[in-house]
Parts: structure tokens; C-alpha cells; sequence
């Protein structure tokens, strides 16, 4: 259902920005694409990984961003039109490639797409990816709706073609995650083979070569510079004014929304900035002639605003230059934002916006709703097996958490992620945690992240003795980003299947003597498996490692529905209950609630099964009343 | 691409806890615009928010450039339950029309506190918003399909003919039946008929 990405040419379909950045690939004709899942860029593979077959393009999932980065990299240099795509905090894992792409430059189109992702809807940090493209001397375009979003990709790959020369193309979660109508192009010859020429050593960065490259990049950014008042995304729209507004990517829509709601369309100049690294510097001069006042309005850092001061200086322009000190610094931008800004920059602060918020007398105490591990979730049942394992031993532990859903085990109940910074931080902070205090790290990671970023850390652990209980949370998926598949699983992004690489067998095959699987399903054993492994790290002073194995609980549920297989049912018997609240408040399982008198009631439609309440009810008052179908068991392994 | 001009923007707010079906509601009601060449902007909050947090789409049909409402902005809040509902009366204005399942998720917190149905209806019933009131839950289990709450909310939508200029329950249909296979499909419709003959009883 939905699938609108390979509607015939000409039609129109409702795209979410993900898949019109896709479709624009395809339509420049892109025959290779890789990616590491992360939201809010993970949908544009996937959307390729779908039409892959159908149309001869070479896509995949790749091991972290930095390898994605190089996979299509080798693609653009081997003559293969490629895309690459990644969350921001993506880019900083492939940074090192990213600068020497500059250097080297390509020799078809290539387009590096960052999404990111301000107000930190699904992210650590807020950080402006524009700033890449300044780093490293990389142009970066924008867009501000899907339809926009799919033009601009594929000219993208021009220009990026026509100067040799890598091109990133910022996206944010308000654009990768709207939907919008698109109308669809021709889809041109793919071409996925090409060869790699081996010429004058161009490719190869020693310094001798990097020296002489450094020059040409100068020389080629000067181009770029030129070359950006050419596409035609930049546009101003005059309407005599002596006012100009100035709108970086997907800010050009909220001004236009705010200025119409304001009644002040067409009235004020307005600059569409799609190229703000490098600035159209030409463009900027011709929309600021006769101009008194400008307001800058971009989302996150001040990049344009910067560049726009920097040309009225070196211009001697006598202007009043607003930007930040009137559109927030932090968060997305919104109409209402923007028509502040607006209405200060217009000293009109004495009109108020004509939004007029419902009021309530009556205020209730709402809770919050923070996510949560799912029904059945296997990390809910590992927290509390750890936990418990933890109490038991009377250990002083330090929580070492990394990106994935288990990173919910930072809330309560279970407060265990003590510090979570980026992807392959578990084992990397208990590296030096290990040495510099007297506690224990456990450095909990997910099957995922242990490929993507844990497993160099992990070498240094052992190389370093640093006495740390790793725990590999393999639930057979990227779960956090919608299950995408990864090297644990044996399955390709295009659904073939390939080799299935074990964690155990890794972490046995780089020195670790204490190795042990266990399923978290089957509490008592996980506990005392646990308890064992503390043990050793505490006494033997090495690391240990517990692969704890159990399939997404919500990739499983889907299964069995699609299959119409029926989970096992579990009711808790009232009388038994002691109202102890074990199940609803220390476990935190969702499929479980409280009734007003404190016994514990199973929600049905949301219970998927998994039987840990029935196993850790002190007073046995949960009970299997109905088995599962014939074959639901074998669909979690 | 034709686009009708000049039209005013109608603001849509769905609002509920992640797994209800709320970005599959607004994709329905996105596709069924495109397909009639109305324009539409739609937002969506995925990632962590699936995990049952609390998620919003904001839907814009019309002729908007950006996606998202302003507070005060909505037209009408489909909520799929109660507090978040009042948790997103902030783009509610006083003409808004507030359609509501009468339904509290409780959120995985421990020891969580919660507020009553009646404490919220109340609340919102007494400002000036248009309140329609629907047991999603039950009218979609009557149409043999107890998670399409989603599909009675968009009845419920379609019968305060908000929508008429533009998108009409035959639409909705119509994408409904090629979008899900056979058998879903007519459940699904069924499960929108309820809530659209249920929401005709309220008068607004």
C-alpha cells in the first residue's frame, strides 16, 4: 500500500521528503546509494533498497556512516552517479572521508545528504550541518518541500557532475518527515558499472599530492562561488520594497505562510536562498540594491546571516542587518516564530499575532509520555534481569549506554544509562572509566551499534585491560530506526540473504574468555548468568561479554499478525494479586494497568506474550490461560 | 500540476499516542487531496514517538508553503485520546471544532497520576470550541476491526463537512479501497461509516 515513488511520469503523488529526495536520485539517474540507518534521514534507502531490482540501482545498508561514505564514494570515482545518506551526528562519524573528498573531488555527480535534525526530535546534539559544507569546502543546497526537495536533488547531481566535485544536500525533519504532493519525472538509463581509471594519482592523498590538490581546491571553490548565482532555487521575488527578507531552505515557507497571515505579502522582498554554502554572493548584492533593512531567517546557526554582513561590509552597504537577534537560535522554526520575527523586524511589536490560542480556565495536571520499551519489549526483561543481578552482587555499577531503543532504559523504572553520548560511546567511555574508578561499567550496546561503532572499542578493552561487562542487546534488527536490517541478520536491504555475522563469535575470536548468550525471556537463567559474568569482571579484574538474544518484540508482533498467528494469553488472576504493583510499576510493562484497587490487569490487545510478569510475580498470580498458535515460538528465532 | 487558487487553508490537527494509526489517518487524507489536486502539506513526528509516545501530524490542505500550525491555528483537533488531546488544545482557537475519543492511554510512567475522562470533557466543554465526543474503540470493534479507531475518527471528521470543498466521504473511500487489500478495505469503511453516522448526531 502507498507506494507512490514509481508512479508513471507526470503523475502527481503525495511523497513523504525522504522519498522525493530518492526519487530525485533516481531521476538523475544514480546507480549506487548506502546509508546507515537514522532518523530523519533513514526512509530515502529504504525507499531505494524497495526499487533497487526494479530499476538496476546498487543500494545498501552499510556498517556505519563512515563506511557508507566511502562505499559511494569508491562508486563516484569509478564513474557511477551515487548518493550517500545519513542523520547530522552521521556526518561526524564520516567526516574523515567528507574532507578528503573535497580534495580529490569526484568524477560523476555525488551527493551527500544530511538530515538534521533541530528541536532534537530523535538526536543528541542540534548541530547545523551547513557548516560542513564551509569546513570542508563542499557546496550545500536546500530545499523547503518534498516537490522542491526532488528538483533540487537531481540538479544536484549536475552541478555536482559539472564541477567534479562533491555536493551535500542538507535536509531537516520537517522536510525529510512532510509530505507534500510531486510530480514525477522521466526516469533515464541507470547506470550502475563504470571503471576506475587510474590516472596522474589524484585519488592518492600524500602530501606531496595533497599540496598541489589543496591549490586546485581553492581554485575550484572560486568556480563553485560563481557558479551558485547560476541555480535557479536562488530566486529573489521584488516587489519594490525598501524591506528584504532573506530564507535559507525551509524557511522561504514560513515566511511566505507568516507574510500572508500578517497581510503583508507582497510587500516585502524576499530572497529564496537554496545555496547557502557558498552564498550566491551576486544574487545577494542585486536583491540588497535600494534595500534599507534586511531580516535573515534561517533555521539554527547564524551561516547566511554571517555571509550577508560579510558582503554589506566588504560592499560598503549601509544596511540594518537583522537575523538571530530576532528568529530563535534553538528549535525548528514555525509560522508563529517566524511572524515574531517578522513583526519585530517590521516594528509592528505593538499588533499581535493573529493566532488567538484557545484559553482554559480550568487547568488539569496532565503526566508526561515519554516513549517506552514496547509490550514484550526483550530490553524491559534484560533491565530488570540486570538490575537484579546487580542488587544481588552488591556491585557499584556505571551505566554505559549507546544510541538505540534501549536508550529508554535511561527513564524510569530502570535509570540504567548513566552516560549516553553517540553511537559506540558504551564500550568507548567505560575504556576510560574502567581505569580511573573503583566501579564496574557494564557498557550496554545494541546488535547494531556493536557493528556500527563498538567493536574497535571493544578491541582496546582487551587490549588495555579494561574490566568492563559488555552487554550486546541482539535483538535481530535496527529497531529504533523501523527495523532495518544489519550484518547480525543475514539479510541485505534489498531483502536477499547473505552471511550471518555472530557477536559471540567476534568477541571469542578477539580474546574474551568469559562469553556467554542468553535469553532475556527466561528470566532466572539471565539473572544468574549475569551474577556469573560480574563475578569474573570483579574478581578475574577482565572483560566479559553476554550476548542477550531475542527478537524485537513489535517486529515479531507484525509477524504473527501477518501470519494470524495468536500469542500465548496471560491473565492475572484476581484473588492471587497482592496489588504490589511489581508488574506495573518496578517491570513498566505498558500491557499492564493498574485497576482502583491496585491489582494489576493485563491488557489484552497490547500483551503480545512474552510471559516475564507470569515469571517474576512474587505471588504466582499471573497465568498462561491460552497457548499460543502453532509456530508462534519458531517466529522469534 | 492544477491547482485550485486562492482557496482558504484548512488546518487539521491529529493528535494521540504512537501505534494508533494516526500518520496512516493523515496519509489517507493526503493522498485523497493530491488525487483531486488540492495541495497539502502534512508534518509528522517519527522516531522515538513511535515507541507509544505522544505523537501530532499536522495537516494543511489548501494552499499553504509550510507545513506546520501555528498555535491558535487549528481548525479542528482529531484527537485519538484524552489527554493528549488537552495536551494540544494550544492550536485550538475558540471556533475550533475538537473531535475526541473518549479514551485515556495510561503512560508507562510508575506511580503515574491520572486525570479523569469527565475532568477533561469538562475542560474543553467549557470554553467555546465545538466538542464532538466518539467511542472509537467501540464502533470499530462494531465494524469487526478493533484497531481501526483511526478510520471512525475520519468519519467523525467527514461529517463536520469541514472538508466538503475540497474532499468528500466517497473520496475517502475510494483510497481507502486501493490503498488496503479487499478484506480490510471494507472493514475499514465500515469502521468510517460508524464514526461518520455517529459524529451527524452531534449538532455543531
Amino acid at each position: 500500500m502507498f507506494r507512490g515513488v514509481l508512479a508513471p511520469p507526470g503523475t502527481h503523488v503525495l511523497l513523504l521528503g525522504n522519498e522525493a529526495i530518492a526519487r530525485g536520485a533516481i531521476e538523475a539517474g544514480i546507480g549506487f546509494a548506502a546509508a546507515y540507518p537514522g532518523t530523519p534521514s533513514t526512509e530515502i534507502i529504504e525507499t531505494l533498497g524497495r526499487v533497487a531490482g526494479k530499476l538496476g540501482i546498487y543500494v545498501e545498508w552499510s556498517t556505519n556512516e563512515k563506511v557508507a561514505f566511502e562505499a559511494a564514494y569508491g562508486a563516484a570515482i569509478s564513474n557511477v552517479r551515487s548518493l550517500v545518506a545519513m542523520k547530522h551526528v552521521g556526518l561526524n562519524v564520516a567526516a574523515d572521508p567528507l574532507m578528503s573528498s573535497a580534495y580529490t573531488g569526484v568524477r560523476v555527480g555525488f551527493v551527500i545528504v544530511s538530515a538534521d535534525d533541530p528541536s532534537m526530535w530523535s538526536s543528541q546534539n542540534e548541530q547545523d550541518n551547513r557548516y560542513y559544507g564551509l569546513h570542508a569546502f563542499i557546496p550545500v543546497f536546500e530545499a523547503y518541500n518534498p516537490a522542491e526537495a526532488k528538483e533540487v536533488v537531481k540538479f544536484a547531481f549536475d552541478f555536482s557532475e559539472k564541477h567534479k566535485h562533491p555536493v551535500i544536500f542538507r535536509s531537516t525533519t520537517r522536510l525529510s518527515h512532510s509530505r507534500g504532493p510531486v510530480t514525477l519525472g522521466e526516469i533515464p538509463k541507470i547506470k550502475s558499472k563504470g571503471e576506475y581509471i587510474k590516472d596522474a594519482g589524484e585519488f592518492t592523498l600524500i602530501p606531496q599530492v595533497s599540496r598541489k590538490l589543496r591549490v586546485k581546491l581553492l581554485e575550484k571553490w572560486s568556480k563553485i562561488r560563481e557558479d551558485v548565482n547560476n541555480v535557479p532555487f536562488n530566486r529573489i521575488e521584488d516587489y519594490g520594497s525598501k524591506n528584504l527578507i532573506i530564507a535559507s531552505g525551509m524557511a522561504y515557507g514560513y515566511v511566505k505562510d507568516a507574510l500572508k497571515s500578517l497581510k503583508l505579502n507582497d510587500q516585502i522582498n524576499i530572497l529564496k536562498i537554496a545555496t547557502p554554502v557558498p552564498i550566491p554572493e551576486k544574487i545577494v548584492l542585486k536583491a540588497l540594491e535600494n534595500i534599507e533593512k534586511v531580516l535573515i531567517v534561517e533555521e539554527i546557526e547564524p551561516i547566511v546571516e554571517n555571509e550577508v554582513k560579510r558582503i554589506a561590509f566588504e560592499n560598503n552597504l549601509n544596511l540594518e542587518i537583522h537575523g538571530k537577534d530576532y528568529v530563535p537560535k534553538r528549535g525548528e522554526l514555525t509560522i508563529d516564530n517566524v511572524a515574531n520575527a517578522i513583526l519585530k523586524f517590521m516594528k509592528k511589536e505593538n499588533l499581535s499575532l493573529p493566532w488567538k490560542p484557545l484559553e482554559i480556565t480550568r487547568k488539569i495536571e496532565i503526566p508526561r509520555r515519554p516513549p517506552t520499551l514496547c509490550p514484550g519489549c526483550p530490553h524491559r526483561a534484560m533491565f530488570y534481569a540486570l538490575k537484579k543481578a546487580v542488587s544481588k552482587k552488591k556491585i557499584n555499577p556505571i551505566y554505559c549506554g549507546d544510541i538505540g531503543c534501549y536508550s529508554l532504559g535511561a527513564l524510569p523504572p530502570f535509570k540504567a544509562q548513566d552516560c549516553l553520548i553517540e553511537m559506540g560511546g558504551s564500550i568507548g567511555l567505560a575504556n576510560g572509566l574502567a581505569h580511573t574508578t573503583n566501579q564496574t561499567p557494564i557498557a550496554i550496546m545494541g546488535d547494531s551499534t556493536f557493528f556500527h561503532a563498538c567493536i574497535p572499542g571493544l578491541i582496546n578493552a582487551i587490549y588495555n585491560d579494561a574490566p568492563t561487562l559488555v552487554l550486546v542487546l541482539d535483538n535481530r534488527t535496527t529497531a529504533m530506526t523501523g527495523h532495518q536490517p544489519h550484518p547480525g541478520t543475514g539479510i541485505k536491504v534489498t531483502g536477499e540473504k547473505t552471511a550471518i555475522i555472530y557477536p559471540e563469535k567476534i568477541a571469542e575470536g578477539i580474546g574474551i574468555k568469559h562469553v556467554d548468550v542468553i535469553d532475556p525471556y527466561n528470566l532466572n537463567e539471565s539473572i544468574d548468568k549475569i551474577e556469573k559474568a560480574i563475578d569474573y569482571v570483579v574478581n578475574q579484574r577482565k572483560i566479559a561479554a553476554i550476548i542477550v538474544r531475542r527478537a524485537c518484540a513489535l517486529l515479531i508482533s507484525a509477524m504473527a499478525r501477518r501470519r494470524e498467528l495468536r500469542s500465548p494469553k496471560y491473565q492475572v488472576m484476581t484473588e492471587e494479586c497482592k496489588a504490589c504493583g511489581i508488574c506495573y510499576n518496578l517491570f513498566g510493562c505498558p500491557a499492564i494497568t493498574p485497576k482502583p484497587d491496585g491489582k494489576a490487569e493485563i491488557i489484552q490487545e497490547q500483551c503480545i506474550g512474552c510471559s516475564v510478569c507470569a515469571q517474576l510475580c512474587p505471588f504466582n498470580a499471573i497465568k498462561m490461560i491460552e497457548k499460543g498458535s502453532k509456530g508462534w515460538d519458531e517466529l522469534w528465532f | 500540476m492544477v491547482l485550485k487558487s486562492d482557496e482558504k487553508i484548512i488546518n487539521l490537527i491529529v493528535c494521540g499516542v504512537g501505534g494508533q494509526g494516526l500518520i496512516t489517518l493523515a496519509r489517507i487524507i493526503g493522498i485523497t487531496a493530491v488525487k483531486k489536486n488540492i495541495k497539502v502539506l502534512m508534518s509528522e513526528i517519527h522516531g522515538m514517538a513511535q515507541r507509544g509516545g505522544q505523537v501530532v501530524v499536522h495537516i494543511r490542505i489548501g494552499k499553504p508553503e509550510s507545513p506546520l500550525i501555528p498555535h491558535g491555528g487549528a481548525d479542528v483537533i482529531i484527537g485519538l485520546e484524552l489527554i493528549e488531546t488537552y495536551r494540544n488544545l494550544e492550536y485550538a482557537h475558540s471556533n475550533s471544532i475538537i473531535i475526541v475519543n473518549n479514551r485515556i492511554i495510561r503512560p508507562a510512567i510508575p506511580k503515574v497520576k491520572l486525570p479523569r475522562e469527565e475532568e477533561i470533557l469538562e475542560a474543553i466543554n467549557a470554553t467555546n470550541v465545538k466538542l464532538i465526543v466518539i467511542d472509537a474503540l467501540e464502533n470499530a470493534r462494531k465494524a469487526g476491526i478493533p484497531i481501526a479507531e483511526n478510520m471512525v475518527m475520519l468519519g467523525a471528521l467527514m461529517a463536520t463537512e469541514i472538508l466538503q470543498e475540497y474532499i468528500t466521504i466517497s473520496d475517502i473511500e475510494e483510497v481507502i479501497t486501493e490503498v488496503f487489500p479487499e478484506n480490510l478495505a471494507r472493514k475499514n469503511i465500515k469502521a468510517l461509516r460508524f464514526g461518520y453516522e455517529t459524529a451527524k448526531q452531534f449538532k455543531i
